[in-house]
């Protein structure tokens, strides 16, 4: 007898159940195991005390149809298993994957990270190739892609510089006149120069100077309104 | 009209008289007191490489250099609100008008004289105003006016000097250092460089007006965007010179 079919059994051996010989049995193996012999000896303190206080709460009417009921209960879902063990197994690979309880170690974690890191840079870089090598396909001559490109950063830009303008303006009242006057002067000079940039851009998208030179009057306007914002 | 009318109605005249004469009083010294100015005088004890960081809001910064190894800094205020903390930590003197009457209001105009160690780097900073940096050997010089206002750099030998502004002329006269970085640029203001003739340098001046590279051009130079920008080495090219206006002139001289 193993100590599985030990332990099932122990309960019907205090109980008085057992027949002759699987009483002869577990008791054999109860002689030889000292871990079922150390259940058994639980088990039995554990019995012995619900007896001693049996009067201390009220007493089931019937206490062997409850116990046969519970039985019964026991034996229909064992005999469940393995139709529900029929209807898991169809699971796909996936789905088993993802139901796995997953315990790592520290060394096994960080080898994933890194592996999707790694999975992670080369598919970025492949994009980038893909991207960069499809950019001039689609436009040619690339003055409307670089066009687009200006647009948007001067919009971008302008979005930046309309919150510093509405802080400006609520600070604005604070300002004596002359530095008011100052500031609308200043303003007006960087935003000549910004207009002036963007139309040598339309006459001549590919003069780098007139880019430089707009990039930078976009940022002395916005160091302007920031500078100014803190009066 | 009886005699009693008319003496009522005179009292009433020099009471009307006597209010005004207050009210006249009261305006003047009000006004007085607005106009006047105030002087802030202090000197500080340094070695001989110093450090002045001076961040002011409106006004004139004047530095110039003495033979003493001491920071004398004089203020004078326009309003009798503003406020001025200077600290000095170690070689470093720190005046920042913006953070000490931040929350008071407008404080107008203070206008900052320092003498200082020739040794001295200089980072000042102003939202309007002239500044001028003189006789000067340092590591760093910074002029930064945010807005308007002229600057002036005279006798300097820095390795690093930034000079900018918006609207307003910039004047440098000094040494290019070897290793040098000197970066001079205004939206619309003429820029002057007056260095000795044996300056050595990489220039990229830009200016949509004139660039005037006067007997520091040469071959060399390669004008781009018709002429509004030219690159070039003067010499071995050993510091490096960016000068910059959009609606002004660029001129080199020989000192």
């Amino acid at each position: 007898m193993n100590c599985e079919k030990c332990e099932a059994l122990i309960g019907d051996l205090l109980d008085g159940a057992l027949n002759s010989r699987d009483e002869l049995t577990l008791n054999s193996h109860l002689e030889e195991c000292l871990n079922c012999a150390s259940v058994r000896t639980d088990l039995d303190s554990i019995l012995s005390f619900c007896r001693a206080n049996r009067g201390q709460y009220s007493a089931l009417p019937n206490d062997k149809a409850l116990w046969l009921r519970i039985r019964n209960v026991i034996e229909a879902s064992n005999a469940d298993e393995p139709s529900r063990e029929a209807v898991a197994r169809p699971k796909s690979f996936l789905s088993s994957w993802m139901s796995r309880s997953w315990e790592l170690s520290l060394p096994q974690l960080s080898a994933s990270l890194a592996a999707i890191v790694l999975v992670v840079s080369l598919v970025t870089f492949v994009g980038l190739r893909r991207w960069d090598r499809n950019g001039p396909v689609v436009n040619p001559t690339g003055v409307g892609l670089r066009a687009t490109n200006l647009n948007d950063r001067v919009w971008q830009q302008q979005q930046v510089i309309n919150y510093w303008n509405q802080r400006i303006e609520l600070n604005k009242a604070r300002w004596n006149p002359t530095m008011r006057e100052t500031f609308d002067r200043n303003m007006k000079v960087i935003d000549e120069q910004v207009s002036q940039s963007l139309n040598d851009l339309n006459l001549n998208p590919h003069d780098e100077v007139s880019e430089q030179m707009l990039n930078e009057a976009l940022n002395d306007k916005l160091s302007l309104l920031k500078e100014f914002s803190d009066l | 009209m009886s005699t009693s009318f008319l003496t009522r109605r005179h009292k009433h005249h020099r009471c009307l008289f006597s209010i005004l004469a207050i009210i006249a009083v009261v305006s003047f010294s009000g006004t007085t007191g607005i106009r006047a100015q105030q002087r802030l005088s202090k000197r500080y004890p340094t070695g001989k490489n110093v450090r002045i960081e001076l961040k002011n809001i409106s006004g004139t910064i004047t530095v110039e250099s003495w033979n003493r190894d001491e920071i004398k800094l004089t203020a004078t205020m326009e309003s009798p609100s503003a406020h001025i903390v200077p600290r000095q930590i170690d070689q470093t003197l720190l005046v920042d008008v913006m953070a000490d009457n931040r929350g008071r209001g407008d404080v107008g105009d203070v206008n900052f004289v320092l003498q200082v160690p020739v040794n001295s780097s200089v980072d000042l900073e102003t939202r309007r105003g002239q500044i001028n940096v003189s006789n000067i050997r340092a590591t760093s010089v910074r002029a930064h006016v945010s807005s308007e206002g002229d600057i002036e750099l005279s006798n300097i030998t820095a390795s690093q000097v930034i000079a900018q502004n918006t609207i307003g002329n910039i004047y440098f006269e000094g040494e290019f250092s070897r290793g040098g970085t000197y970066e001079l640029k205004s939206n619309k203001g003429d820029i002057t460089v007056r260095i000795p003739g044996d300056s050595a340098f990489r220039l990229i001046a830009t200016s949509a007006k004139k660039i005037s590279l006067g007997q520091f051009w040469n071959d060399r130079f390669k004008a781009l965007s018709d002429g509004r920008r030219y690159i070039g080495d003067v010499g071995d090219g050993r510091s490096s010179v960016s000068v910059t206006t959009y609606s002004g002139t660029i001129t080199f001289m020989r000192k």
